[in-house]
């Protein structure tokens, strides 16, 4: 054995683990070449790792760019009104549109009704008010479209905020609770201005008006829609009053016109209170 | 149909008076506290047999440190209360004497139960010694969180109110 051969021994036994080592990262260098090179493999790697950080980049984007996004619109919009307009309008002249058509179809609708209805008792008295009066038949016919109506009666017990009984043309959401929320706005309102004997009387809610009377222990919420006006208001109050004397005063409040009335031994059940509410107010116009 | 009642319930700031109501009346508690305002109204029927019902007209009223600052148009015509104090913070309880008294003052004759609330957060034996430390009795102790005792609450001043 001569000297270079004793040496290639001697190399084989001194670096046989780094061989191994090196044989292994090129094999590993192969494998990652391998799936550089083959995009189904790269991506089944890469993608997880691209989705985890896209999910949390949109979840932070609230925190991160909300603020920034937030304040460069405000900006963006203070500075440039006429866009901004220019830009919404064509949506919101849209439903604008829309809405004053379907209001006008429904308004047209109610004026046909009216008409067909023109020899009607109603219809023709219009007529002689029309010519007498100096006032179109139009007019007339578009006063009484919005004239006001009376949706829903509430009689409630005046401290506890109890519904005693209600009178309604379509239910509503529990009147129960409309009673409590009444009767803890109507107290509210009347402690907060500490004045005695003083009531809330009316509160107005969008399209609709809550007209409130007192009495001595209970007290009588009509919700009314429709051009609530002092003539309508005078009518109300007439309905109320007479409501009051003909059955509230000898039932519920047990005040009494004349002392030979007698005091009735049955209580007032919230059957006989609404059929009295139906009575006086189901199909009075106001 | 079953007679209405006017329920109030009252007690200091964050006691639980409005998720107690909510586990009565939904049966559900949320963690998320949101401090009330004035008043809020609820309603439920509580069922006393299977012949007798009343309905509770439940006024959820805003808490206050100060009892006697509590509205006095609020509470006319109330038929039965509740006071609640929260047993994890003795300074909703430590004047509960003094508290009621004020209570009874604005609405007498009228039942009022007192309720520990929050029991969830103590260990009942330690919260026992306390109460009886600081001389209170209380009527029901529960946890709005947990449904606890809540519903027996309710129905003991149903049958109250009910006699």
């Amino acid at each position: 054995m001569n000297q270079p051969d004793k040496l290639e021994i001697l190399k084989d036994i001194l670096f046989t683990d780094d061989r191994a080592y090196a044989e292994k990262i090129a094999k590993r260098i192969e494998i990652l070449e391998q799936n550089i090179e083959d995009s189904e493999r790269l991506s089944a790697q890469v993608n997880p790792i691209v989705n985890k950080e896209l999910k949390e980049f949109v979840e932070n984007i609230p925190h991160t760019l909300g603020p920034t996004i937030t304040e460069t619109l405000k900006e963006e919009i203070k500075n440039h009104k006429d866009e901004v307009v220019d830009a919404l309008y064509p949506v919101l002249g849209k439903m604008i549109k829309k809405y004053v058509a379907q209001e006008m179809k429904m308004l047209s609708e109610s004026i046909n009704n009216q008409l067909s209805k023109r020899f009607s008792a109603k219809g023709m008295s219009r007529r002689f008010r029309s010519w007498f009066g100096n006032v179109s038949e139009e007019e007339l016919l578009l006063s009484e479209i919005s004239s006001a109506k009376i949706e829903q009666v509430l009689l409630i017990e005046k401290d506890s905020g109890i519904l005693k009984g209600s009178f309604s043309k379509r239910k509503t959401i529990d009147e129960d609770m409309i009673s409590g929320m009444l009767t803890a706005i109507k107290s509210f309102v009347e402690d907060a201005f500490n004045q005695k004997n003083q009531n809330l009387e009316l509160i107005e809610y969008e399209l609709y008006q809550i007209h409130l009377q007192s009495f001595v222990t209970h007290y009588i919420a009509v919700v009314i829609s429709g051009n609530y006006d002092l003539k309508s208001k005078n009518k109300v109050q007439d309905i109320i009053f007479n409501f009051y004397n003909s059955f509230m005063a000898m039932n519920l409040d047990l005040v009494f016109a004349s002392s030979s009335i007698e005091i009735s031994a049955e209580p007032v059940t919230r059957k006989k209170i609404e059929k009295e509410l139906s009575k006086s107010f189901g199909n009075e116009q106001i | 149909m079953s007679k209405s009642k006017k329920i109030v319930v009252l007690g200091h700031f964050g006691v639980g008076k409005t998720s107690l109501i909510r586990r009565f009346v939904s049966n559900s508690f949320s963690d998320k506290y949101l401090v009330s305002i004035g008043v809020h109204i609820t309603k439920k029927v509580v069922e006393i047999s299977p012949t007798e019902s009343l309905s509770f007209v439940i006024w959820d009223l805003e808490g206050t440190d100060e009892i006697d600052t509590i509205r006095d148009a609020y509470l006319l015509g109330t038929h039965g209360a509740l006071f609640v104090f929260d047993v994890s913070r003795p300074s909703t309880f430590q004047n509960l004497k003094e508290d009621l008294k004020i209570v009874t003052a604005k609405m007498p004759k009228v039942p009022v139960l007192i309720i520990g609330n929050k029991i969830d957060l103590v260990v009942e034996k330690e919260l026992k010694e306390l109460l009886k430390e600081h001389n209170i009795d209380y009527n029901f102790l529960t946890s709005a969180k947990t449904g606890s005792t809540v519903d027996t609450a309710f129905l003991e001043l149903a049958k109250e109110l009910n006699v």
